[in-house]
C-alpha cells in the first residue's frame, strides 16, 4: 500500500504546476473563459513541445506512453488553472476512443498527429434529447454510394470549435436483440462542407452546437472499420477517461479550497479574519471533505483502471462524486467570499462555470449513481 | 498508488502461519452477539482468551517493540492480522480495549523507560484490560476542564471526582485518567495523567443506563459507568509524563480519538444491508429492484466508500508515518456524520422494520434496529463533530496562519 505519488509523479506535477502559474495568469484564463475554442495557437503550440498532448498515448503512435494516473497528476494540476482548452477531449477522451475503436491503419494515421497538436479531436455524441445513453443517439446514417451522408445536429459538444476532427456518433442501425446497440462512430474532417461549429453563448465555456447539413463522409471514416460497434468503443474509452476528467475537477476543487482558506485569513470583518467564525469554518470543513472525497474515490478508480481489476463501479463512483463535489466546493467558497468571488477579475468564477459546466461531461452523478447500482449487479 | 497492500511472499507465509494460527487459537464456541450488551461473560472471557493469546505472540499491539509486548510488525504485517481476524467479524484487540489502546500508545511517546516496562506489556500482551476516564458530568468537550482533583501526598496521588461514560462490560484490570495535580496553576497546566489500578479502596464504579454503549466501530463497549474517587491513593509512580504535563500526554490519545490512526475495517451494517436489499424480496420483488430503495442502496454505498477510503488514507498516513494534519478528526467527523445519515437513509428504505429487533420480524437479527441507536450515540465518544470541526480548521489554518500539529503518535 502507497498512496503518494511517485518520484517521477510529483516531477511532473510539480512542472505543470509551474507551467500553469507562469503561462495561465488570472487575466489570460479570464481572457480564455469564453473564447471559442478556450486556446490561443501560442499556447497549444507550447503544450504540445512538452509532450502533454500525448500522455496517454503509446510510445508506438508516437505519445508519451505515460499511466493513467500520471495523466491525471497531470490534469489535477491543469484543473487548478482551471486551465480551458481541448486538451481533455481530444487528447484524452479523443486519443482513447480511437485506440479503443480504431483499426491498426487508423491509430497509426491518426494517433501521431493528436500527440503533435497537428488533429484535435472532439466526442460528438450527445443531441438535442440530451443524455449520456446509446437511446439518445437518434442521428441516423447509412452508406450509399461510398459515403455516409450526414443532417442533423448534436448538441452540447465539448470542444468542438477547436477541433479538427470530429468523433461524431451517430445510428446506423436499430438496437438488435444481439447486444449491438447499433451506433457507429464516424471521424468527420470538421472542415468538410456543411459542417457547422456554433459555440453556445451563456454561462458555459467550449461547448457547441454542430450542424450537418448534406455532410458527406467517406466510408473509411467509420473507426475501427466495422459498423454498430461505436457506443461500446465510446464506453471503453469513457471508462479509462471519466476519471481523468475527474482528477481535472479534483484539481480544481484543490484550487478553490486554496483560495477560500487564503481568504479566510486575509479578510478581517468585526475586527478578526473571517476565519475565527465558525460558521465560515463550516464552509471550509464542508469543502475539504468534498475535496477529498472526490479526490481518493478518483484515484482509487485510476489505480483499479492501472492495475487490471474490475473497475467500472469504482469509475462510476469517482464521476457521482466528483462532479457533485466540484458544485459544492464552489457553492462553499462563494459563501465564503460573498461579493468578492462573484468580481469576474477574482477568479472564483472560473472554477465555478467549469464545475457546472463539466457536470453533465460523459454523464451526471444521477446517471452515474444508476450505472453503480448496475455494475454492482444488484 | 497502491490501495492495497501487495504482499511478498513473506508476507502471503506469514498470512498463512496467522490463519493457520487463528483456526489453532480461536476459543471453541465463540459468538458475538448483535447487540454487545449481550456479550454474556463466558463469551468475553473467551475473546479475553483470544486476546491473551494474540499477545503472547506479540500480534495484539504488533506495531509495538518486541521489548514492550509488541512485534515491530510493519503496517503490511499489521494489515494481513487484521484481514485475517475480520474474516472472524474479529478486530485487534478483540474485545473493547480503547483504553489499553490510547493508554498505551501514549505511555510509549510519554513514560520513562522504567514505566514502559512496568505497563506496556501487561496492555499489550493482553494481561489487562484498560478503561479510560475522560469526561465528567461539567467536561465533556472542553476536556482541559477536568475538576476530578489528584493532590500529591508523600509518595501517592489522592484521587477525588467523578467521571462518565466509562468503560465496557464486565469490568477491567486497570483504568487512567486525567486530574487536576496543581489547582493553582494556568489551564492544560494544571493535569496530570495517572494509571490506576481498578481494585483500589476508594473506587466505586455504576452501571449508566443508556440508548446503547458506544457505536464508533470496532469491539464495541456494549456497557458504560459511573466511576467515582473517594481518596484513592495512587502510586506517585503511576503519574506519566511528569508533573502538571497531563494535557500533553492526552494530546497523544487524543489525535487518537480524533481518527489519527485511520481505520482499515468493513462496515458490517452497510454490507448486511445491502446484502439483505439483494436477497429479500416483497411482494415478489428483490427489494434492490425498487428503485427508491435502489437510489437509497446507492446512497449508502457512496458514503461509507467515502468513509472507507477516508480511514485507509488515514491508516497509511499514521503507520507509514507520513506527516499529519486534518486527516484524522476528518476521518471521525465523516464516520459520526455518516453513520447517521446512513442510519436514515435505512430507516427510509426498509420502513419500521428498521425499528424493530422482533425474532420473527426484525430484519438481520435486529442488526439494523441496534444501529439506530448506535449511530446516534456515536456521534460524542472521542469528540462531538462539532469538536472534530474544530481540531480541522486549527490545523487547517482557517482564518490563521499558525497552523496546530497533530498530535504525537510515536
Amino acid at each position: 500500500m502507497d498512496l503518494g505519488l511517485t518520484e517521477a509523479q510529483e516531477l511532473l506535477k510539480a512542472a505543470v504546476a509551474d507551467f500553469v502559474q507562469r503561462e495561465y495568469d488570472k487575466n489570460t484564463l479570464i481572457a480564455l473563459e469564453s473564447t471559442p475554442t478556450g486556446i490561443t495557437p501560442q499556447l497549444f503550440r507550447k503544450i504540445t513541445e512538452l509532450g502533454w498532448l500525448g500522455v496517454v498515448i503509446p510510445e508506438q503512435y508516437g505519445g508519451e506512453g505515460r499511466s493513467l494516473t500520471d495523466a491525471a497528476v497531470l490534469f489535477e494540476e491543469l484543473g487548478g488553472g482551471p486551465v480551458p482548452g481541448p486538451l481533455f477531449s481530444s487528447s484524452v477522451l479523443g486519443a482513447l476512443t480511437v485506440l479503443q475503436g480504431g483499426t491498426e491503419a487508423q491509430k497509426q494515421a491518426l494517433l501521431p498527429l493528436v500527440a503533435r497538436g497537428e488533429r484535435v479531436l472532439s466526442v460528438a455524441a450527445t443531441e438535442a434529447d440530451y443524455g449520456w445513453r446509446p437511446e439518445k443517439v437518434q442521428l441516423q446514417t447509412s452508406l450509399q454510394r461510398g459515403h455516409y451522408v450526414l443532417n442533423g445536429v448534436k448538441l452540447f459538444v465539448h470542444d468542438a470549435a477547436a477541433a479538427t476532427h470530429l468523433l461524431c456518433a451517430v445510428r446506423t442501425a436499430p438496437p438488435s436483440n444481439g447486444g449491438s446497440r447499433g451506433i457507429t462512430l464516424l471521424l468527420v474532417d470538421a472542415s468538410t462542407p456543411g459542417v457547422g461549429v456554433r459555440t453556445l453563448s451563456g454561462w458555459m465555456g467550449q461547448v457547441d452546437e454542430v450542424s450537418f447539413t448534406n455532410v458527406q463522409v467517406p466510408a473509411d471514416g467509420v473507426l475501427g472499420g466495422v459498423e454498430g460497434q461505436g457506443w461500446e468503443m465510446l464506453e471503453a474509452a469513457a471508462l479509462q477517461a471519466i476519471p481523468i476528467l475527474c482528477a481535472y475537477q479534483v484539481g480544481s476543487c484543490q484550487a478553490v479550497f486554496e483560495m477560500a482558506v487564503a481568504y479566510s485569513r486575509t479578510r478581517i470583518q468585526f475586527s478578526q479574519p473571517i476565519g475565527r467564525f465558525q460558521r465560515v469554518q463550516d464552509h471550509i470543513i464542508g469543502m475539504v471533505n468534498q475535496l477529498d472525497a472526490a479526490r481518493w474515490t478518483t484515484y482509487e478508480a485510476l489505480w483499479k483502471l492501472e492495475s487490471g481489476r474490475p473497475a467500472a463501479s469504482s469509475v462510476h463512483l469517482a464521476k457521482a462524486v466528483t462532479s457533485e463535489a466540484a458544485l459544492k466546493v464552489c457553492d462553499g467558497a462563494h459563501e465564503v467570499h460573498a461579493g468578492v468571488g462573484v468580481m469576474r477579475e477574482y477568479g472564483l468564477t472560473l472554477h465555478t462555470q467549469r464545475s457546472r459546466t463539466l457536470y453533465h461531461y460523459l454523464g451526471d452523478a444521477r446517471l452515474h449513481r444508476r450505472r453503480l447500482a448496475d455494475a454492482l449487479g444488484w | 498508488m497502491d490501495f492495497e497492500v501487495t504482499y511478498t511472499p513473506e508476507q502471503e507465509a506469514f498470512r498463512a502461519e496467522v490463519r493457520a494460527w487463528l483456526v489453532e487459537n480461536i476459543p471453541d464456541g465463540l459468538e458475538q452477539p448483535v447487540d454487545p450488551a449481550h456479550l454474556s461473560l463466558e463469551q468475553y472471557q473467551k475473546l479475553r482468551e483470544l486476546g491473551r493469546r494474540l499477545g503472547a505472540k506479540g500480534w495484539l499491539y504488533p506495531t509495538y517493540p518486541r521489548a514492550y509486548g509488541g512485534s515491530d510488525l510493519s503496517v503490511d504485517f499489521v494489515m494481513i492480522v487484521e484481514e485475517e481476524l475480520d474474516r472472524y467479524s474479529l478486530h485487534l484487540p478483540p474485545y473493547y480495549d480503547s483504553g489499553g489502546r490510547l493508554g498505551g500508545a501514549s505511555i510509549f511517546v510519554w513514560g520513562t523507560e522504567e514505566q514502559k516496562q512496568y505497563f506496556l506489556p501487561k496492555i499489550f500482551r493482553g494481561e489487562w484490560r484498560t478503561w479510560q476516564l475522560l469526561s465528567e458530568p461539567s467536561a465533556g468537550s472542553d476536556l482541559a476542564g477536568v475538576q476530578t482533583r489528584a493532590i500529591r501526598d508523600g509518595d501517592f496521588y489522592v484521587l477525588n471526582g467523578q467521571k462518565i461514560y466509562i468503560g465496557s462490560l464486565h469490568g477491567c484490570e486497570m483504568m487512567w485518567t486525567i486530574a487536576v495535580t496543581d489547582p493553582e496553576r494556568p489551564r492544560h497546566e494544571n493535569l496530570g495523567w495517572l494509571m490506576i489500578p481498578y481494585d483500589l479502596p476508594g473506587i466505586e464504579v455504576r452501571p449508566m443506563e443508556l440508548l446503547t454503549a458506544g457505536g464508533e466501530g470496532g469491539a464495541s463497549p456494549g456497557l458504560k459507568h459511573t466511576v467515582f474517587f473517594d481518596n484513592v491513593r495512587v502510586p506517585a509512580f503511576n503519574l506519566v509524563g511528569g508533573e502538571n504535563n497531563g494535557w500533553r500526554v492526552a494530546t497523544t490519545h487524543l489525535e487518537l480519538e480524533h481518527g489519527g490512526g485511520g481505520m482499515v475495517r468493513r462496515n458490517r451494517v452497510v454490507d448486511e444491508f445491502l446484502e439483505y436489499c439483494t436477497t429479500t424480496k416483497r411482494n415478489g420483488e428483490t427489494l434492490s429492484q425498487d428503485p427508491d430503495i435502489r437510489d437509497d442502496m446507492v446512497e449508502v454505498y457512496i458514503k461509507n466508500e467515502i468513509l472507507r477510503l477516508f480511514g485507509l488514507r488515514t491508516y497509511w498516513l499514521s503507520h507509514a508515518h507520513k506527516p499529519r494534519s486534518y486527516e484524522g478528526p476528518q476521518l471521525s467527523y465523516w464516520r459520526k456524520t455518516n453513520a447517521l445519515e446512513i442510519a436514515e437513509v435505512i430507516l427510509r428504505a426498509l420502513g419500521p422494520y428498521t425499528m424493530t429487533n422482533d425474532a420473527q420480524w426484525g430484519p438481520l437479527a435486529g442488526l439494523l434496529e441496534h444501529y439506530q441507536r448506535s449511530a446516534i450515540v456515536g456521534l460524542h465518544p472521542g469528540g462531538t463533530t462539532d469538536i472534530q470541526k474544530v481540531i480541522m480548521a486549527r490545523r487547517i489554518g482557517i482564518g490563521r496562519t499558525d497552523k496546530e500539529q497533530a498530535g504525537r503518535l510515536r
